[in-house]
């Protein structure tokens, strides 16, 4: 039995240590919006928080996720509200296909917790750890800048 | 059709994609994440050999192996040949015989991919090896080993108009090609899956695909089974670019499913996605172009030679590069497609124009430069504007007999608002060529040909301008269609086959047909995936979305809506014609009068026919009423781009620095979504023009670089963030609301674009792809050649 505390719960599950922690998270647990695309941890597709930093799951075996904080596209948005980053990708359209779209959302946020207040040169190389297959790349680049605006904003 | 009304009330509003939600929660389901109940896994044996025959196969310890429910062979599968769109396949699903390394042979179904996998393995197979053929050239001498039946070569593709000896003695300026193209790969990053269920003869089959309606004809000329038999669920891409239309292995895993007796899926990895689908063609381009000294092209002379692989079976690309430069006084273009025992080669984003258009675009350059004219005054001179002559005026396949031949088997009353055909209908480069050099403040940045306005070290800029063009959507293989349902409620769904391939097509529809029907955006839904609901299309390909299945949603919406009004005129407003009546808000209203007091909502004009005793029906559905103009034989899109780059003489490194994309598709729907579709084709085109392409093992044809690590792909950092889109916006004549295609000529123009900059800043036309290595190479910082 493997404990993995996921977007705030905790789930036991019983697999085998030789798996991957992304095949996990999406076979046994139906969290789709880990994508597994390269296998190899280069498109950054399966991108989700550890204890906060970003981490390419299709590259950590289960077992690395335990007493880990967990953190994937499923557990961002509060109910229906999106997380201001999520918000930010819709109205720039930072997205054609979106397979790649958790993953940048995911790295986004790591990126913007370490520097809250990027330069446009700054945020493009924080992004390149992603591969966007369509070119949505310049949108990117402006979602990130605007959700760093956005978290910036003093709450009400 | 239609009025070029642009007071508009839903078409072209930046309003947000439908599936944003679904998007950017990770909700939204690809192939890979469909599931059913009790299904299977498969996994597919794949040739280890460039060519070779099964001489005998023994699947019994594959079979006996705990946990396998199936093993598919060439024995069991039928002998019938299935065809892809546009020829991107052509073969049956399994014969027995490996065209390329990692080619379909055999397939198991098991309870787990691990037990399918170790079942492969368990197949025994004692092959003939055949003698095999990578090169072009090579397949196409008479003793050349054959691939295919038909033989290695098709017949050429063949555009001429005038006399090229006549254009050639006109001439005062030639200049000659002999270019090679490497291939680009799709790599996909939602890889793909299909998962086929029968119940009893009928099939299901999901999986991601541009082509729902062509991928349920392919079933249906690989299994012989009726049409009405055949489900297709196109699921969403995890991008496709033309790689997921219908492809072998969703047919394959139809077949085992029904050996199997229940449910399988099989889901490709990355490796799969990029070595055994299919690819971008090998090019091979050798020709000529000359000009009068004032620079007046005189002629155009080109053969070009494309490698189909194993099954691909083109005997064109869509080179609209032709029309694009087709004031050439005289012009000969043959295209050759040829099979190699390489991997399949299909169409991918922009085919033709970004390989022969590249060709032609640089040979124009260096005319340009012979003639002492810029590159924008050189295109400015000779490339073609709304009402000239296209060039492209041949039979294509599937067609019965000639483009006019076809015309004339129209009826005179269905064709009555067609433009004059083989005309440009609207649109050209000139506008946008200027609206986008003066954003990029084009003459005070360009040095000259071969000369950087800019240098520091070993570090020079310069600036490029390319451009590019192709068609708006084909008619070749079937009228496009669409269906459009007023729900009771008043609420619209729109069924038309064109998949989701991301670029937010779902929502530019929709808004077609809210703007025709006069109801708000959030009434309208659609359904692009089911082909048991959605009538035959072409699909997403060949930029045919937003113009020609655009064209059959605003048809069958006027219908609708027709229908409608008809009711409300006779049961509600006591007028006879319908024509007096209008739409707004969703409130139908006597015309020009929004505001009365007799003004009624859809679902009260409905509520009469929700009775047995009043109506036939208590939905209406339109459709359109006449066949859409062949829309190759008069409309275009065009893009011009504008790049500086900064190139290290000494590294070979390039880095673009300041991008401007002008695009000229007619109306925009959704600047938006035209925006993404603009610089995702560029960045294509950058990838294409600085990094990417397959390497194949010169012994076997095997790739070895079919991975996202060794296949370098563009980063955001790669590309100017703040690069600039400019629209303009030349209405078109069919399309709806004056609307024309958009996603190929973006990544035609951005190539050359590039590649003209970096001969810009470094005075050498260096090959494509110009990566580091290739650059320093062209430079002489890499004195050896072993390679």
């Amino acid at each position: 039995m493997t404990t993995l505390r996921i977007n705030g719960e905790t789930h036991h599950v019983d697999a085998a240590s030789d798996r991957t922690l992304a095949d996990v998270l999406r076979n046994d647990l139906g969290l789709i919006g880990v994508r597994v695309s390269c296998g190899e941890g280069e498109c950054g597709s399966c991108t989700i928080l550890v204890d906060g930093k970003p981490s390419t799951s299709c590259m950590m075996l289960v077992n690395q996720g335990e007493e880990k904080d967990i953190l994937t596209i499923e557990g961002l948005a509060k109910g229906d509200d999106l997380h201001p980053i999520q918000q930010a990708f819709v109205e720039e359209q930072g997205f054609q296909c979106a397979f790649c779209t958790p993953g940048f959302i995911l790295s986004a946020k790591a990126f913007l917790a370490e520097n809250p207040n990027p330069t446009a040169e700054e945020t493009a190389v924080g992004m390149s750890g992603n591969i966007c297959r369509c070119g949505a790349y310049p949108y990117i680049v402006r979602a990130v800048m605007r959700a760093a605006e956005m978290l910036r904003a003093p709450a009400d | 059709m239609g009025s070029d009304d642009k007071n508009f009330a839903v078409v072209g509003k930046g309003v947000k994609v439908k599936d944003a939600h679904e998007k950017v929660t990770g909700g939204i389901k690809y192939g890979v994440d469909m599931a059913v109940q009790n299904m299977a896994y498969g996994k597919i044996l794949r040739s280890p050999h460039a060519h070779a025959r099964i001489r005998s196969i023994d699947v019994s310890k594959a079979a006996a192996l705990p946990g396998v429910y199936a093993v598919l062979t060439h024995e069991e599968a039928p002998d019938l040949d299935w065809e892809a769109a546009w020829f991107n396949y052509r073969g049956k699903v399994l014969d027995g015989i490996g065209r390329f390394v990692g080619d379909d042979l055999a397939a198991v179904a098991a309870k787990s991919e691990e037990i399918a996998q170790r079942a492969v393995e368990l197949i025994e197979v004692e092959y003939e090896i055949l003698p095999h053929v990578l090169d072009m050239e090579e397949a196409r001498k008479p003793d050349a080993p054959q691939i295919r039946v038909e033989g290695n070569e098709r017949d050429p593709y063949v555009v001429a108009w005038g006399d090229v000896a006549e254009g050639e003695a006109e001439a005062e300026v030639i200049v000659d090609c002999d270019i090679f193209y490497e291939s680009q790969q799709y790599a996909p990053l939602g890889r793909n899956a299909a998962i086929a269920e029968w119940m009893g003869d009928r099939v299901t089959l999901w999986t991601s695909s541009q082509t729902p309606s062509e991928l349920r004809d392919g079933i249906h000329e690989a299994l012989g089974i009726p049409l009405s038999k055949i489900r297709v669920m196109a699921l969403p891409c995890g991008s496709s670019f033309g790689q997921w239309w219908s492809n072998n292995f969703m047919l394959i895993t139809v077949l085992l499913a029904r050996k199997a007796g229940r449910p399988v899926k099989i889901e490709l990895t990355n490796e799969e996605c990029m070595a055994t689908v299919k690819r971008r063609h090998l090019e091979h381009t050798r020709g000529r172009m000359g000009c009068t000294k004032d620079g007046r092209l005189t002629f155009a002379r080109f053969d070009h030679l494309i490698d189909n692989g194993g099954y691909g079976f083109k005997d064109d690309v869509g080179f609209f590069c032709v029309d694009m430069w087709g004031k050439a006084s005289h012009g000969h273009y043959a295209v050759h497609g040829i099979n190699t025992n390489l991997l399949t080669a299909g169409c991918m984003r922009g085919v033709g124009d970004c390989t022969l258009g590249a060709s032609v675009e640089q040979v124009a350059d260096q005319l340009a430069e012979k003639v002492g004219l810029d590159p924008i005054e050189f295109r400015l001179k000779n490339q073609i504007t709304g009402g000239d002559d296209l060039r492209m005026q041949h039979s294509k396949h599937n067609m019965k007999g000639s483009m006019k031949e076809y015309i004339a088997g129209i009826r005179e009353d269905l064709r009555a608002d067609w433009p004059e055909l083989f005309k440009l209908s609207s649109g050209g480069t000139a506008d946008i060529l200027k609206m986008g050099a003066e954003r990029f403040r084009w003459s005070e940045r360009w040095a000259g040909w071969g000369k950087p306005n800019w240098s520091e070290g070993p570090r020079r800029r310069a600036v490029g301008v390319g451009t590019g063009a192709h068609v708006c959507g084909v008619e070749f293989e079937g009228s496009t269609s669409a269906v459009v349902r007023i729900n009771p409620d008043g609420s619209l769904k729109v069924h038309c086959s064109v998949g989701r391939q991301g670029q937010g097509s779902e929502t530019t529809q929709c808004q077609v047909a809210a703007e025709e029907m006069g109801v708000p955006l959030d009434m309208v839904e659609i359904e692009t995936g089911d082909t048991d609901s959605c009538p035959w299309s072409h699909g997403s390909l060949a930029s045919n979305t937003m113009y020609r299945v655009g064209w059959a949603t605003r048809a069958a919406t006027q219908d609708a809506r027709r229908q409608l009004l008809e009711i409300a005129a006779r049961e509600h407003f006591e007028v006879t014609d319908p024509n007096e009546l209008d739409i707004t808000g969703g409130l139908v209203h006597p015309k020009g009068q929004p505001d009365s007091n007799s003004r009624l909502s859809i679902s009260d004009v409905l509520n009469i026919i929700r009775s047995d005793t009043l109506g036939q029906t208590s939905s209406i559905t339109g459709r359109p009423a006449v066949p859409m103009p062949p829309s190759t034989t008069f409309a275009r899109q065009f893009g011009a781009q504008f790049v500086e780059v900064e190139v290290d003489v000494e590294t070979g490194q390039i880095k673009l620095l300041d991008y401007v994309a002008a695009q000229d598709s007619g109306t925009v729907m959704n600047p938006q979504v035209l925006k993404n579709q603009v610089i995702g084709g560029a960045i294509c085109g950058a990838g294409f023009a600085i990094y990417e392409h397959l390497v194949f093992d010169d012994q076997t044809g095997a790739i070895k670089n079919a991975n996202l690590l060794d296949y370098k792909l563009l980063r955001a950092a790669d590309f100017p963030w703040n690069a600039e889109v400019l629209f303009h916006e030349d209405y078109d004549p069919v399309g709806p609301f004056g609307a024309r295609g958009a996603g190929e000529s973006p990544i035609a123009a951005g190539i050359s674009a590039i590649h003209q900059a970096v001969y810009n800043a470094t005075g050498v036309w260096v090959p494509l792809p110009m990566t580091p290595e290739r650059v320093a190479r062209a430079l002489g910082q890499i004195q050896s050649d072993a390679a």
